[in-house]
């Protein structure tokens, strides 16, 4: 009896295509991508079918998280006359000097290098007593991933407060400090942005659909106080309805 | 002589990089929802006040679900998604109608309770593919019948070409243009009757509702619509309300 002799073919597979199709999805992936900014809480807006786009730059985006915590994102013009890096540190001087004014006994001041570490953030978003401190560790071993856990609220220090300190109770004669940061905001130098948030498509309200009106409600109140009573609000698009 | 060059590792690494770059981007742009708000000043002349008519406005009411018993404010929990419940309510003109909500001393009159529940439901569509509005969207495009079915018709002509031909993009957006100039005049015509809406939220009420409602407005084409602050008469309602249906 004969056996019969399977033939021993070679495993080797030819990759070369299956390369040539992932170098053209990475292609795809690369040229696409815009990269998600990091945040330090995630929410989920609410489904609007509003089918407005987002503006992406000239903006001051809102971000408030679900417990009340407020940060804030500057996205200026692409331009090199309005940059980010500049206005940023414009934005930190002019809301250092409404600061100043109503804290005549505790003024802050800010030097270069805290300065250069505020234009390369993100999200920005700590009480102003201690924005020197934080941007300070911008310099030390480790610091970026030290402010992010701060921003994050995962400080070992109980003392290291994360969010823009925003009250209920709020007048024009007593600004709170997320007042101060939108009306130093519209005090730059950038005109685009300015003319902006006149018309409401400057300041972006980014909230989780599940945050409670009296929240939403306080964000808006303070904006209305400083005659912010134009602004927009952050949704995603809603299928299915008209 | 044969070269032969193993791609394999080539291709990991390439895997690599496009999950890394397809975890990293946001495909979709997150869309905006513009609003207005009058300002928080006082108005000195009361004259200057624009009082919306009691025949014309209807309030909505925001409020988040509770669970009934023992433990009041315990906000219902969607078991799917985990969301906040919001439940819709609304009433015609003031509070309490005409004989008002508070009588003599600040007694509540529960006969005079005019609020109404609703909800927020998509429309009903039926096997030809019609929609049939259903919740507050019924009530509110009830109301708003004379400017909607001229908005209906501008959608016709749209669809039917009579704004300028649809076939190329630019084409398409010169049409859409006229669109919505003329959408935007029969809006804001004065001879038509259309309701102002007052929205209102209870403070546990969540975010979402808000934007659900704010949506109503832009579907059922409405162009008078203020937030506002609950007042006690709103409060005294819901509770009266709820008290007379066991909730």
């Amino acid at each position: 009896m004969g056996r019969v002799k399977i033939a021993r073919k070679s495993t080797f597979i030819d990759m070369t295509a299956m390369s040539d199709v992932t170098v053209l999805l990475l292609t795809f992936f690369m040229l696409t991508s815009t990269f998600l900014s990091k945040e330090p809480t995630t929410v989920i807006t609410p489904a609007s079918v509003s089918t407005e786009k987002v503006q992406e730059t000239n903006v001051v985006q809102v971000l408030v998280s679900p417990k009340g915590q407020i940060w804030l994102t500057m996205n200026n013009d692409t331009s090199a006359q309005w940059s980010n890096a500049k206005m940023r540190v414009e934005l930190l001087d002019k809301v250092a000097e409404i600061y100043n004014e109503s804290h005549k006994n505790k003024p802050v001041s800010f030097n270069a290098q805290q300065k250069q570490a505020f234009s390369k953030l993100g999200a920005f978003g700590v009480p102003l007593s201690q924005m020197g401190e934080f941007l300070s560790l911008a310099d030390e071993p480790e610091g970026l991933t030290k402010m992010d856990q701060w921003l994050g609220g995962e400080d070992p220090n109980p003392n290291h407060k994360s969010g823009i300190p925003i009250t209920v109770e709020n007048s024009e004669d007593n600004l709170n400090e997320f007042q101060m940061w939108i009306k130093a905001a519209r005090q730059t130098d950038n005109a685009n942005l300015a003319q902006a948030m006149k018309d409401g498509a400057g300041v972006a309200i980014k909230a989780d659909q599940n945050t409670s009106f009296e929240i939403i409600h306080m964000v808006m109140d303070n904006l209305q106080t400083i005659k912010q009573n134009k602004f927009t609000l952050l949704t995603a698009l809603k299928a299915g309805d008209e | 002589m044969q070269i032969r060059v193993d791609f394999t590792p080539m291709v990991d690494m390439n895997m690599l990089l496009i999950t890394f770059f397809m975890l990293c981007t946001t495909m979709i742009k997150s869309q905006t929802l513009t609003i207005a708000l009058p300002t928080n000043e006082k108005v000195q002349n009361e004259e200057n006040m624009s009082q919306a008519s009691a025949d014309d406005a209807i309030t909505i009411i925001i409020d988040a679900k509770k669970k009934p018993g023992p433990t009041p404010g315990t906000l219902v929990v969607d078991s799917v998604n985990g969301n906040v419940v919001n439940e819709i309510y609304y009433y015609d003109g003031k509070p309490g109608g005409d004989g008002g909500m508070f009588g003599a001393g600040g007694v509540v009159l529960s006969e005079n309770n005019n609020l109404k529940k609703s909800d927020l439901l998509s429309d009903e569509v039926n096997s030809v593919g019609d929609h049939k509005a259903q919740g507050i969207r019924k009530i509110i495009q009830d109301r708003n019948k004379d400017v909607l079915e001229k908005i209906n018709a501008l959608k016709k002509d749209l669809s039917d070409g009579k704004f300028g031909s649809l076939e190329t993009k630019a084409e398409r957006e010169e049409a859409m243009a006229k669109y919505n100039e003329a959408a935007s005049k029969v809006r804001k015509d004065e001879n038509l009757k259309k309701p102002v809406i007052i929205i209102k939220s209870t403070p546990e009420a969540s975010y979402r509702g808000l934007v659900d409602i704010l949506d109503e407005m832009q579907i059922n084409s409405i162009s008078k619509y203020q937030i506002d602050n609950l007042t006690d008469a709103d409060r005294v309602m819901l509770d009266d309300y709820r008290k007379h249906h066991n909730e």
